[in-house]
């Protein structure tokens, strides 16, 4: 522990928070665990199998990866509209930049994780340093990169099945469709992928100082600067990350679907933006929690599987999503300040 | 920041995203064929030029990205056609569009709504100015409110898919259907042709529809709903999808399974992904054809009524006030005679 300690500066409740925050988790774990045994219950045979939790954390993979730089972004009391958009954006451009005759997983991935990133410093300057509300900026880019999406292949989507080494089945180690089904000791690569970034998200969050810096900014930005953080690099930083998160995002779910999409990815920021709040992470900024983050995009997974499981029309579906969301939030909810 | 806020913020940045994709029009029409027939170009003599605008839903998905090349395509065969495309993404701005459209007073206005109830009083507007409409695809809900339509056969797809699934599997299977976007007539048609005609045609109830999950027509929705229905479901025998581009989807999530030898699928629209699959033979069996070149046939049709003619192989004077263009069954066999109309 060097520097101040801005995080307690900026919030004299800090550690009535933090502790409000373990009980929001608690109770968003206990959802989780409800939202399971209601599965096993309604669906015995297909629900509770290990199959299925291996896919319901597969599909939470891709908008899991997206929630967590939410998280950073949201801490600092923005958000990014954005991050649907530029997952497909990337993926197209990592599309093209292997052509029709290119088989090189590699050039795919880093080109659509360089591709996000960039757009997400495109964020983030418009932000930290034009000063242009984090709002109005993320909403540009949500079109501009949709736009881009459509533009690049000439509204094609691009296949990606030659990244496989040729064949179904069993991928090929570190080919792209690897990532999206392959397996390590039965478990899915993407969400190894998904859990590591998880766990450095929380490390980052909350055992360095980047981390104090980034909740510090969005408790109080006033006392941040004046407690030394240099809150403008901050801010520059979560969207950067955001969008470097879009690229790993996008990576994932190019390579579950074999293809890359100008359609796809579209309004997974509600999701993540849903999960992170949620968790408990609070939209004005100054509290955050990964492993609530973690267990929100649970929810919505289970929630969404569950669902499609039990063949329930749309209508259901999205009123029954919609009173689940609010009987988690107030399950939780520690806290009657309102 | 409130919760509504956002929600509000989300919907505007929806809708943004929306019209910034309407920007651009498909420039080449290499893979689009319009069959223009020779009767309509009697007319080219008269030396009259007709003005038509064309109002359409964006070039984001296949299908209606052919509808725009289809619809130019046929325009540019005819030298006294003058014709403008217009592209809205939502049907609040197609209705402005089509109000500015009639302040330029073209002779006749061909328009594929987003929304035929939301577009039916503009076009009206646009009728009792003397503008004629020709309407595409999607219906007006009032007869005054077009001269002409010209539409493709929703509920047909279904009946089509019904039957085909129903011989294959000889009246005794299980089936997943993966719908379209819910709420809209073209999904409520596709499904309702199905199991109707399940019902007459395996009248047991052989076939079981264990799932019916909306796609939203489009591929990553696909994909994650199959890779549900595939865990909930372990005996299935074929699939009814909606649409060829969010088939490709849902032909991944079934690849991924490695349950690609237990099953067969169905797309519909006519996408030549889908028709290089058939024609390889496998997961992919059929296609139901949803013609895009309806929309080249109501720009002639337009032409004719500019210029007050009708077609000459039939016998009234005028255009027929309704043309349905018939679903075609695409598979391995005939796929050669459908690849033409094939779009990307």
């Amino acid at each position: 522990m060097t520097g101040p300690a801005p995080a307690e500066q900026a919030a004299p409740a800090f550690s009535d928070r933090l502790k409000a925050l373990r009980i929001q988790e608690y109770g968003l774990a206990a959802v989780v665990v409800l939202l399971f045994v209601a599965g096993s219950i309604l669906k015995p045979e297909t629900f509770p199998t290990w199959d299925n939790v291996r896919n319901m954390l597969t599909q939470a993979s891709v908008v899991g990866v997206l929630a967590i730089g939410m998280t950073f972004v949201i801490a600092t009391a923005g958000i990014d509209l954005s991050v649907g958009s530029m997952v497909a954006a990337a993926g197209v451009f990592g599309g093209i930049l292997i052509g029709t005759d290119g088989t090189s997983s590699l050039i795919f991935i880093l080109g659509t994780i360089a591709f996000a990133t960039f757009l997400g410093t495109v964020n983030a300057t418009a932000i930290a340093y034009a000063r242009i509300v984090p709002f109005i900026a993320t909403l540009a880019m949500f079109s501009i990169a949709r736009g881009l999406a459509l533009l690049l292949n000439d509204k094609l989507p691009v296949s990606l099945l030659d990244l496989n080494g040729g064949s179904f089945g069993d991928p090929r180690p570190f080919s792209l469709l690897w990532f999206g089904n392959g397996r390590i000791f039965g478990i899915p690569v993407s969400v190894y992928v998904f859990v590591a970034i998880t766990i450095a998200g929380w490390i980052v969050l909350n055992r360095t100082r980047y981390g104090r810096y980034v909740v510090s900014v969005g408790g109080n930005r006033e006392a941040a600067r004046i407690a030394g953080v240099p809150v403008r690099r901050i801010i520059f930083s979560v969207y950067v990350m955001s969008g470097l998160l879009a690229g790993v995002a996008s990576v994932l779910l190019c390579a579950r679907l074999g293809s890359a999409s100008p359609v796809s990815g579209n309004l997974y920021e509600l999701d993540a933006i849903g999960a992170v709040v949620i968790g408990g992470t609070s939209l004005a900024g100054g509290r955050a929690t990964i492993v609530g983050t973690f267990l929100g995009v649970l929810t919505f997974a289970l929630i969404f599987s569950l669902m499609t499981q039990l063949n329930l029309s749309t209508e259901v579906q999205q009123v029954t999503k919609g009173l689940i969301v609010l009987a988690a939030v107030l399950l939780q909810r520690s806290d009657s300040r309102y | 920041m409130s919760r509504k806020r956002l929600i509000i913020w989300i919907v505007a940045a929806s809708l943004l995203a929306i019209g910034t994709t309407a920007c651009s029009i498909g420039g080449d029409d290499e893979t689009t064929t319009v069959t223009v027939s020779e009767t309509t170009e009697r007319g080219t003599s008269s030396g009259k030029t007709v003005k038509i605008i064309a109002s359409v839903p964006p070039t984001d998905h296949g299908w209606l990205g052919a509808i725009s090349k289809d619809a130019q395509a046929a325009a540019d065969q005819h030298d006294d056609v003058d014709f403008e495309l217009l592209q809205a993404a939502d049907a609040d701005s197609q209705a402005q569009q089509i109000e500015q459209a009639i302040a330029q007073k073209p002779d006749v206005l061909v328009v594929l709504p987003q929304d035929g109830a939301a577009l039916t009083p503009v076009a009206q507007k646009a009728e009792r100015a003397g503008i004629r409409v020709v309407n595409v695809d999607r219906l007006f809900t009032a007869p005054d409110a077009a001269t002409a339509t010209v539409l493709g056969d929703n509920y047909q797809i279904g009946v089509l898919a019904a039957n085909y699934i129903a011989d294959e599997l000889k009246c005794n299977g299980n089936v997943v259907e993966i719908q379209g976007l819910a709420g809209i007539s073209v999904t409520t048609d596709r499904t309702k042709g199905f199991t109707d005609t399940l019902k007459k045609k395996c009248p047991g109830g052989g076939v079981k529809i264990v799932a019916s999950q909306p796609g939203d027509f489009n591929p990553d929705k696909g994909l994650t709903v199959m890779e549900n229905i595939l865990q909930a479901q372990d005996d299935i025998d074929a699939v009814y999808t909606h649409d060829d581009d969010m088939a490709q989807g849902v032909v991944q999530a079934i690849r991924n399974a490695n349950r690609d030898d237990e099953m067969f699928l169905t797309g519909v629209g006519g996408s030549q992904d889908a028709m290089k699959q058939i024609e390889e033979g496998g997961l992919y069996r059929a296609t139901f054809l949803y013609n895009p070149n309806m929309a080249g046939t109501a720009v002639n049709m337009a032409r004719l009524i500019g210029l007050g003619e009708g077609f000459s192989e039939l016998v009234p004077p005028e255009v027929p006030r309704q043309l349905v263009v018939p679903a075609a069954v695409v598979t391995k066999e005939n796929v050669n005679e459908y690849e033409k109309y094939a779009f990307n």
